[in-house]
């Protein structure tokens, strides 16, 4: 009997099975995720007012912002927001020690640390960003209350730190321990998917020699998700369970990843370019080339991979490399006989991408291998020593603007407040603050205050029926109390598994946490309610106008930025230090264009350029690392000036981009390649090896540069 | 051992004190055993976890209690 007959059977003796199985894998985790999240919120309230603290609410909303639904989300999102407690307590008291008595210094150093930590939030990537956050909001709240009675703030700051403890460690208690859900499965399932996706894409011809086609998944799937799987391993380092090596492979998964994503990529736009020129014979060659590796992938089971089908794959991926290599020779012994036209570069290019490719998919094979081995019997197949950073690169210009609105909100706030003489202005503050800092990373900063100030609105109305009516109709104890808020504390379990609704409950339970009356005694008046729900819905108008104020970003400022931060790579690998790895290259590029995609408001089209040209920088970035380390280890008498020109040549054309600059690169990349092609290869075997890599990379640079038309002469504006 | 320490002119429970040491070996133990691996021969990581960590807090606080 097959696996579907066995299943059908299955269905007719449990017909709900499948119902069951669904609601086990949709429904179920919400549920829980509610449980908890609700479990860990009166677990907080009921210890911090047994302990008799002065405002339990700060408790259960420390709860409500670390909870996430799985645990090591948690870790990392309370770890970053004890750090940045503590900073934020550190500065409170800092800055009432030193300026309580004078209002400029005051509120000087108020914006400066807040324009700091807008633009750390900004810099820093994963929750790091967090604990930015709360180090600007935790001064909001500790010393703005007690601005009048400075005295008071060392028993603030304790109670308010206190408090933020008693709400981390009831949430990471609770979702570690009753039925916790851990970051690494999701982090396995989605390196599984990857790598599936990976070998789906390579084993199709036409996912590299068809046109570049924008429906079809696999291929755009093959770049994304680089920078986002890196976040989830770096947040289940917080989990228990995760050894040292198992993290060590999945950074090494990724980057082998990012490397294999960039060979594809440039092999495929360098094929569309032989495509366009025509060449058939060329075009068919290659795909004869390319053929085998596509028959070796054609043999692996659709489902789940063992690991004997790995090791038959690697081996046999082994062969088929070693023949392409020996056929490769000869095709290349009698172009360099015949050189040089472009369509030739285009070929030798093309055809050590695939070598490359071939070997860069080896590799990745060979580590997931091992992450294979090592999850199923603890023994890794591989040695995996080198520990692999993944670099980031933040715009100063981007942050440099954060900080401006950061400090400028502020100061506006102060104004207000001076200006006004409102004791409750002191809440506009700390909103309008909270804004700046929160919604800074996010692509449309102005949607996001607009559903917090919804989020808000809604919470005063739940908040304002609780206060007035049921907290003092029918409460009479603690237990009461717990009774009655826990509905309000489910929903908004509920809200926060839901992703569109992020801010909108993140407004929802700021503002509800701040009206509840949830202190040791009832003490709620309506005009105070009130005073302080306006104070702080202008908090969040203000932090709104601050975003339509600071922002003159646009399109085409981001194309030339991103521009610009490519071309200075390449110009510093040019004399930089040598020993950059790929890796860094790699992850910083990606990052950054992550960065901009998110803020810099571009349209497809330009997303797309802006892509080509980060393939092209890190292309002629890596290979300009190569040639310089095979000149090192060249002898004198191999080396041509004209190799070293065209090296300066490409520092220049990249630090001032011309049309003539280009031309002139071009010509004297096509002079060296022909200096290198009749001069005498060397005999000795290691020696001749350099000499092929130079030969390789220069033609690769020239075929990238002659390709990329718009890289990086900006010779096309695609904003428009 | 006293109830209250003195660090810096500020008066603070001992409690704290423990609180952070231990959470500092807890830290250190947790990384080694979860390099060592023992993590995939307990049933429920994460209660045992916190487990480990009362027992460092709680063996410490019933000495000074006594």
């Amino acid at each position: 009997m097959n696996a579907n007959n066995r299943r059908i059977v299955s269905f007719k003796i449990f017909p709900w099975q499948r119902t069951l199985q669904e609601w086990l894998s949709v429904d179920a985790p919400v549920l829980i995720y509610m449980a908890k999240s609700t479990i860990a919120a009166l677990l907080a309230l009921w210890i911090a007012m047994t302990l008799n603290m002065p405002d339990p609410r700060t408790a259960i909303f420390t709860v409500f912002i670390v909870m996430q639904p799985q645990s090591g989300l948690v870790f990392s999102k309370s770890y970053y927001r004890v750090l940045g407690t503590i900073a934020g307590v550190g500065m409170s008291l800092l800055i009432m020690g030193m300026f309580a008595q004078d209002p400029i210094w005051f509120i000087g150093f108020f914006a400066l640390w807040i324009g700091f930590t807008t633009a750390m939030g900004l810099k820093y990537r994963n929750f790091q960003f967090y604990g930015f956050v709360l180090a600007g909001y935790t001064l909001c709240i500790v010393a703005l209350p007690v601005i009048e009675t400075p005295l008071q703030v060392f028993d603030i700051a304790v109670s308010r730190f206190s408090e933020v403890i008693i709400g981390i460690m009831c949430a990471t208690v609770v979702s570690d321990v009753i039925f916790p859900r851990r970051l690494l499965d999701s982090l396995i399932t989605r390196e599984q998917e990857r790598f599936h996706n990976v070998l789906s894409t390579l084993s199709d011809p036409d996912s590299i020699f068809a046109a570049f086609d924008e429906a079809n998944p696999a291929v755009s799937r093959f770049s994304s998700g680089v920078v986002g799987l890196n976040a989830t391993r770096v947040n289940s380092s917080f989990e228990s369970g995760a050894g040292q090596k198992e993290r060590q492979h999945y950074a090494h998964l990724n980057q082998e990843y990012m490397n294999l994503s960039t060979t594809f990529y440039s092999l495929k736009s360098i094929v569309q370019a032989i495509k366009k020129r025509e060449r058939i014979e060329d075009l068919s060659a290659l795909k004869s080339l390319y053929l085998p590796v596509v028959s070796v992938l054609k043999t692996l089971p659709e489902t789940l991979l063992t690991p004997e089908d790995l090791n038959r794959i690697i081996r046999e991926l082994l062969a088929v490399k070693n023949t392409i290599q020996v056929q490769l020779d000869l095709e290349y012994k009698r172009l360099y006989e015949s050189m040089h036209s472009v369509g030739e570069d285009e070929f030798i290019s093309a055809a050590y991408l695939i070598i490359r490719l071939l070997n860069e998919l080896h590799n990745h094979c060979a580590t997931y291998l091992s992450l294979l081995k090592h999850r199923l019997s603890g023994n890794a197949s591989r040695e995996i020593s080198r520990v692999i950073q993944f670099s980031t690169h933040t715009d100063n210009v981007l942050v440099a603007l954060a900080a401006l609105r950061g400090s400028g909100v502020l100061l506006l706030t102060m104004i207000f407040w001076i200006w006004s003489g409102w004791p409750y202005a002191t809440l506009t503050i700390t909103l309008a603050v909270v804004i700046g800092l929160l919604l800074g990373t996010m692509p449309s900063p102005l949607d996001g205050v607009k559903d917090f100030f919804k989020g808000a609105v809604i919470a005063l109305i739940v908040a304002a029926v609780y206060d007035f009516y049921i907290i003092p109709e029918y409460t009479s104890d603690l237990l009461t109390l717990s009774l009655l808020i826990t509905p309000v504390l489910a929903f908004i379990g509920w809200m926060t598994t839901r992703p569109k609704l992020a801010i909108f409950t993140f407004g929802f339970v700021f503002m509800f946490m701040n009206q509840l009356a949830l202190d040791p005694y009832y003490k709620i008046e309506p005009t105070k309610f009130m005073e302080s729900s306006l104070a702080a819905l202008i908090g969040i108008l203000f932090g709104g106008l601050a975003y339509i104020l600071v922002n003159f970003w646009s399109c085409s400022l981001t194309q030339k930025r991103v521009a610009k931060i490519l071309r200075t790579q390449i110009v510093r690998l040019c004399d930089g230090a040598l020993n950059v790895e790929r890796s860094a290259l790699e992850s910083t590029g990606r990052d950054l264009i992550q960065q901009f995609s998110t803020q810099g408001r571009l349209n497809m089209r330009s997303s797309r350029l802006v892509y080509e040209w980060l393939l092209s920088t890190l292309e002629i970035g890596r290979a300009i690392l190569t040639i310089r380390r095979s000149i090192q280890r060249l002898y004198s008498h191999y080396l041509h000036p004209s190799v070293d020109n065209a090296m300066e040549l490409i520092k220049s054309y990249f630090e001032t981009p011309t049309v003539s600059g280009r031309d002139q690169l071009l010509s004297i990349l096509q002079k060296s390649l022909q200096e290198l092609h009749s001069s005498p290869m060397p005999t000795e075997i290691g020696q001749r090896k350099r000499v092929e890599i130079l030969i390789v990379e220069l033609t690769l640079i020239r075929t990238v540069l002659i390709n990329s038309e718009t890289f990086p002469l900006l010779s096309e504006d695609s904003c428009n | 051992m006293q109830l209250d320490i003195t660090l810096f002119g500020i008066q603070m429970p001992t409690l704290l004190l423990i609180f952070v040491m231990s959470a500092v070996v807890q830290i250190l133990l947790d990384r080694m055993m979860s390099d060592a691996g023992i993590y995939n021969h307990v049933w429920h990581p994460g209660l045992f976890r916190t487990a480990v960590f009362v027992c460092l807090f709680t063996i410490p606080c019933l000495l000074i209690y006594r």
